[in-house]
């Protein structure tokens, strides 16, 4: 525990090395850290509405969802990413580029992770459903901002080193936000609809984020 | 398939491509082992394409395994049908302009670049396989593909133009004369640093540092776009239906009828209107 805290504090600051050696115990560290802070988000996501009876459930599968949004997010899009690299001749950095990457990603845990008490305090003072749902698009869109914003400095060394790494980093920020949203939208509820039954996933919640946003803005200009 | 892998990753990695290595033995891998490993990508991406098949929810009935096995079978089919068709022309325009690359270096020069294109977009795959699983809406998924295949296609594209101008430099008669000159110089950009010149070995896409393009390079390079281009995509167009689309029975093969820019232009216009 104390370890993982440490490490937390490591990845805010940018300097990963101190700790560990191995490029392979780094990662998993990092790997490691974005579940735990992940999962901690979601069960303070999940709390909303009440932790009693079956909708304790709620943030049991809340806490599932949130490491399995990040890590299967880069998990898909990592393969494209790394033959890019190679093809624009970065071969030789790539093992800082995944370092990078995974450091960012537990980086977005751990911000939404230090969110976690103000959000089980919202829960408990707000009973609004939508209003939930705004209060937590608002607290991924930080998190995912300091992300990015911890990105940036993981990859100031590579891009003083190659100038075109800065090109690949927004090509890598693109992808991971195209494929990311959809993820969110598959693995939606997060946060559960008080009226609604508990469950993991929802009947209609198969579908495209993109095609639905689009719909509802044709609706709204039409 | 170990050697085949490792012929792609110098490929990749501009090793295969160096002015040096170009000059001493022109482009320097094996077609055959390579032509396997094109197969190999494009069932890779071919099976990513049709997991939206797979994943259908409005029959039960569908067979949806025919159409994975056809859309495995059609994505290699679709690049080696369309290098084989169009070779001969190929060839012939480069030798018209003058270029002095010869069969075989035209050959490997070709499935090269056909290597990245398929790497690319194998790598791709998984994105693709994950928007086909839960996506429901054919039209995006039509539009998903076109600009994954757009995005693979331009790589190996600047990957073909790159290799053509460094052979090109490679047998010019003064190379010895430009070697040192044709050594990427990468500056320190950032100005918070020293700038400070680095010589690195060249990235398989980088332009050297003498990069004005031949006459010819420019000639051979801009036939080929045409006819490759063209003929790529109307063979895509003739072997259709690639993702399935949910409305109809499946199909091995579809009637002729219309072409493939036409049909992106309606696909995009379905889409944006609520489809």
């Amino acid at each position: 525990m104390t370890n993982l805290l440490l490490q937390a504090d490591d990845v805010l600051r940018q300097r990963l090395d101190a700790r560990h050696s191995g490029d392979r115990q780094t990662l998993r560290a990092l790997v490691v850290s974005t579940i735990a802070f992940g999962a901690a988000y979601g069960l303070a996501m999940g709390s909303f509405g009440g932790v009693w009876g079956e909708r304790a459930w709620l943030a049991v599968f809340s806490a599932a969802k949130v490491p399995f949004l990040l890590l299967a997010t880069f998990a898909v899009s990592l393969p494209s990413f790394l033959v890019l690299n190679v093809l624009f001749g970065l071969r030789d950095d790539l093992g800082r580029v995944v370092r990078a990457l995974a450091a960012a990603q537990a980086g977005v845990g751990i911000v939404l992770a230090s969110f976690a008490p103000v959000t089980i305090f919202w829960n408990v003072s707000f009973a609004d459903y939508q209003t939930a749902i705004l209060y937590n698009a608002a607290i991924f869109a930080v998190a995912s901002f300091a992300g990015q914003w911890l990105l940036r400095g993981y990859y100031r060394p590579l891009v003083a080193r190659r100038p075109r790494h800065r090109y690949l980093m927004r090509a890598w920020l693109g992808v991971y936000a195209f494929v990311g949203i959809q993820m969110a939208w598959v693995l939606r509820p997060f946060v559960g609809d008080p009226l609604a039954d508990v469950r993991f996933f929802r009947e209609d919640a198969w579908g495209n984020a993109y095609v639905a946003v689009w719909r509802v803005l044709a609706d709204v200009l039409r | 398939m170990i050697g085949a892998l490792r012929d792609l990753d110098r490929i990749l990695r501009g090793d295969a491509t160096q002015i040096e290595r170009l000059r001493e033995a022109s482009l320097d891998v094996s077609v055959r082992r390579l032509a396997g490993l094109l197969v190999a990508l494009g069932g890779i991406y071919g099976v990513c394409m049709g997991s939206y098949a797979v994943f259908r929810h409005n029959e039960a009935d569908y067979p949806y395994y025919w159409q994975l096995l056809s859309t495995t079978l059609k994505v290699p089919a679709l690049f080696l049908l369309t290098l084989a068709v169009t070779f001969p022309s190929l060839y012939v325009f480069n030798a018209l302009v003058g270029s002095r690359l010869t069969l075989l270096p035209v050959l490997r020069l070709l499935v090269a670049s056909l290597g990245v294109n398929l790497a690319v977009l194998a790598s791709l795959g998984p994105i693709v396989a994950f928007f086909g699983v839960s996506t429901t809406s054919y039209p995006f998924m039509v539009l998903l593909n076109v600009a994954v295949f757009t995005v693979a296609g331009v790589l190996g594209l600047l990957f073909l133009l790159q290799t053509l101008h460094r052979l090109s430099l490679a047998e010019s008669k003064n190379a010895a004369a430009k070697s040192d000159a044709a050594q990427g110089i990468v500056m320190a950009e950032d100005a918070n640093l020293p700038t400070r010149p680095t010589v690195l070995e060249l990235g398989a896409l980088d332009r050297t540092h003498d990069h004005v393009l031949g006459e010819h390079v420019k000639k051979v390079f801009w036939c080929w776009i045409v006819v490759f281009a063209l003929v790529g995509a109307q063979m895509g167009w003739v072997l259709r239906p690639f993702i399935g689309d949910p409305s109809g029975p499946f199909v091995w093969f579809r009637e002729r009828q219309g072409n493939f820019f036409e049909s992106v232009w309606q696909t995009l216009i379905t889409l944006l209107s609520g489809g």
